[in-house]
């Protein structure tokens, strides 16, 4: 497809696909990722100072704290780049938690905060999820109790990414006033850290808090029937981006099938030459395009300040739902359409795949999120 | 006729200006009986809002102002459809206007278009397409209808089939055998033939839905001058393929899959099955699936709208559009339970809907424009860079 007139704002949005699309070309490296399967903190620290270097961890935070005031347009097209070369994270999880301390009230803690995710010295990601997940925020037993002006935070989160690495935690919690968002130090007394082993054997943060002290200055939202908004429209938020990686997990492991497909000879032919196979491969890049068309509207929604909760809840799942399932779908018929060597661990595609399970189920799969859908739906007939 | 509609220039006013005007427009002037018809209307029913459509400029909004066309841009082109669409408007002999018309505008002769296009606008012809054959389908190209030259005319014999409304049609464009011997799309050529002559026979072919808007078409020793051939001898395969720029992207909009869904929904209210968490699921997913086939059509009519190109790539909208249009049909059938075996308009506690219409009218979107299995052999070979 070819636009014949690029705006400043696109050709703003180019530059930062060519300047990713040239971070994952030069550092793209399948046996070092091989290498680090099963260790800690689950991505190339290295790599990440080179990302803080380029400013993308400040993609959309303010430029009062260090960003670059960008949009979505321009944080989605850097992690469908670092999502061909599975090297995104820990991106997500950390703009996730970043607009979390954005979107809540504590003015000095963003300022204190904010700047230390710009250059990555501190990278803070969100404990919100608990026993066996789901995307229903407030269904939380996390607890505080008031202590003097403090409150003590007791409880257990799960599923928490790039735990491994973080320098603090978002925790949502349960209190007498309602549910709130509280920051701990990840070295805070009373925080222990392990892990659970994710699809791809990058880490997954189980968090145990005992009784961890929180001073008024680390609210991050009040206790209170508001206490959630922030966590919730970040999440909405998040749900975009890890979809945007994986629109391009999708076109590099099909781009691998195309390329397999047109130079493995059986039967004396290329494979991609037979028609049940080209039909399947054409029914594989019609959920590309259909990721890719929906993440464009999601952009449209996400960075229109106009647009109502609601709204961008609706968008939210929609795009998850469909980046969930038509990533997942893609990525496990390309290991069919490799045929054996697909179904080896030396062969790329598979890591693509685990990739894929990751971001599919990660921030809800599509069933999670057509029965959200389908809830938002039934209030907005109402 | 003089008013807030008359022809001026639409192409001034941005896309939402114009979408107002178009609605505003069309409220006005489509007839109320003819408004949402599940049944595609004779020409005799729809020939006084055609000649409403004529006299207010409005009858074609992808010709030339001085062919008497609206002179629209490609994405005006597309709000005039939305909204034509939206208003419920009754479908007229529309090959004239957006076929042959465009076609001879930008490939016939003068001559050509002086004689045929002011009768398209004043309704005396009426036209349809004349391409499948019984033993060409798919493989169009493999068509045998023979023309021979005999002095100043063509002498046709063979047989078309799948015609539109042939039997309300005055001329048919036709795509007919001019040689045998060489490779089968070199052999082809596009002429025009006035259908009110001896040797021209239409018979009408029932559809599973039990209507009657397809014909069979047999041509015995029928003529045509060889000036009514439409480019050189020989080169009408190109001279169709032409004609497939906009129908590319229209033929993938999301409009026949929304229109289900709102069935699929008053449906599902009447019946009380929104209640039904296992329902539920499955409409939240076909609700998604038709939002998402809209985003697609949108990313495509956002690049006409910037005066961008695209090539194959659009041939999986048609793909998504037309197959998510028939899984919403399905979902109404197997959510109608018992009532889905009944054919005709249903009592559905108290609202009357035909449960299987949908369902049967759109096992043809798939068929017809190239099929499903064609577009995805197009997109194999000409995106996706498959081998052959």
């Amino acid at each position: 497809m070819q636009e014949n007139y690029l705006s400043e704002a696109q050709q703003q949005i180019e530059m930062l696909r060519e300047s990713a699309a040239d971070f994952v070309g030069r550092n793209t490296d399948m046996k070092r990722l091989r290498e680090r399967r099963g260790t800690l903190p689950g991505y190339e620290t290295e790599h990440l100072r080179h990302m803080a270097d380029l400013g993308w961890l400040g993609i959309v935070l303010p430029e009062a704290h260090g960003g670059l005031g960008l949009g979505f347009s321009e944080l989605t097209v850097v992690l469908q780049e670092l999502g061909k070369g599975l090297m995104a994270d820990p991106l997500v999880p950390v703009a996730f938690a970043a607009r979390v301390l954005q979107h809540g009230d504590n003015e000095a803690l963003k300022q204190s905060l904010l700047p230390q995710v710009v250059d990555a010295s501190l990278l803070p990601c969100v404990a919100w999820q608990e026993g066996l997940g789901g995307i229903e925020t407030a269904a939380i037993e996390t607890r505080v109790e008031a202590d003097g002006s403090d409150l003590l935070l007791t409880g257990r989160k799960r599923f928490v990414a790039s735990a491994a690495g973080a320098g603090g935690f978002v925790v949502s919690a349960r209190g007498a006033a309602g549910c709130g968002l509280y920051w701990i130090g990840a070295q805070a007394a009373g925080v222990t850290v392990h892990h659970e082993q994710r699809a791809d054997e990058t880490p997954s943060g189980v968090l145990e808090f005992d009784r961890v002290r929180i001073t008024p200055a680390d609210v991050v939202s009040a206790a209170g029937p508001q206490g959630l908004a922030a966590l919730d429209r970040a999440l909405d938020e998040a749900m975009v981006l890890a979809g945007a990686e994986m629109l391009g997990v999708v076109e590099a492991v099909l781009q691998m099938a195309l390329g397999y497909m047109r130079t493995r000879v059986q039967f004396g032919k290329p494979i991609g030459s037979f028609q049940a196979l080209q039909h399947k491969a054409t029914d594989l890049y019609v959920q590309q395009e259909l990721v890719r068309a929906v993440l464009a509207e999601a952009i449209r929604v996400f960075d229109d300040a106009g647009t109502s909760a609601t709204e961008r809840a609706l968008m939210a799942s929609r795009f998850k739902a469909r980046a969930s399932d038509g990533g997942l779908r893609v990525a496990r018929e390309v290991i069919q359409l490799h045929g054996a060597i697909g179904f080896t661990d030396e062969y790329d595609a598979g890591l693509y795949l685990k990739r894929a399970l990751v971001l599919s189920a990660w921030l809800g799969n599509a069933s999670a999120h057509r029965r959200r859908f389908a809830a938002l739906q039934q209030e907005v007939a109402v | 006729m003089s008013d807030h509609f008359t022809s001026r220039d639409w192409n001034a006013l941005d896309d939402d200006e114009f979408r107002h005007i178009a609605a505003a427009f069309f409220e006005q002037h489509v007839p109320r009986h003819l408004r949402h018809l599940s049944r595609r209307p004779r020409w005799a029913e729809v020939r006084d809002w055609y000649l409403t459509l004529s006299g207010h400029g409005w009858l074609v909004p992808n010709w030339p102002k001085e062919w008497g066309g609206m002179g629209l841009t490609q994405s005006k082109i597309l709000v005039y459809l939305e909204e034509l669409e939206r208003s419920g408007a009754p479908r007229v002999m529309d090959q004239g206007l957006m076929n042959i018309g465009p076609l001879l505008i930008a490939r016939g002769t003068d001559e050509q278009r002086r004689r045929f296009l002011p009768k398209i606008l004043s309704g005396e012809h009426t036209w349809c397409q004349g391409y499948s054959e019984p033993n060409a389908g798919s493989d169009l190209a493999s068509l045998r209808t023979e023309a021979r030259i005999e002095g100043d005319e063509f002498v046709i014999n063979g047989q078309k089939i799948w015609t539109s409304v042939a039997f309300d049609a005055t001329h048919m464009f036709a795509l007919v055998r001019t040689d045998k011997t060489v490779k089968k799309q070199a052999g082809i050529s596009f002429v025009m033939i006035d259908m009110r002559q001896s040797g021209v026979t239409v018979r009408p072919i029932r559809n599973i839905a039990g209507h009657e808007e397809l014909c069979e078409v047999f041509l015995d020793n029928v003529r045509t001058p060889v000036a009514n051939m439409v480019g050189e001898l020989n080169d009408g395969w190109n001279v169709a393929k032409a004609l497939l720029g906009f129908e590319r992207i229209w033929s993938g909009s999301p409009r026949q899959s929304m229109l289900a869904l709102l069935r699929l929904q008053k449906l599902a209210q009447a019946s009380g099955k929104v209640h039904d968490p296992v329902f539920a699921d499955k409409f939240a997913q076909v609700t998604m699936d038709v939002l998402d086939s809209a985003a697609a059509y949108e990313r495509f009519a956002l690049i006409m709208r910037t005066g961008g190109s695209f090539g194959f790539e659009v041939s999986m909208l048609k793909i998504w559009a037309t197959e998510t249009c028939q899984r919403v049909t399905e979902l109404m059938v197997d959510a109608a339970g018992d009532l889905g075996a009944l054919s005709g308009d249903v009592d559905v506690d108290g609202e009357e809907m035909d449960i299987l219409y949908p369902f049967l009218e759109c096992r043809a979107f798939t068929i017809y424009g190239g099929s499903s299995q064609v577009q995805r052999n197009i997109v194999s070979k000409n995106v996706l860079d498959l081998p052959s």
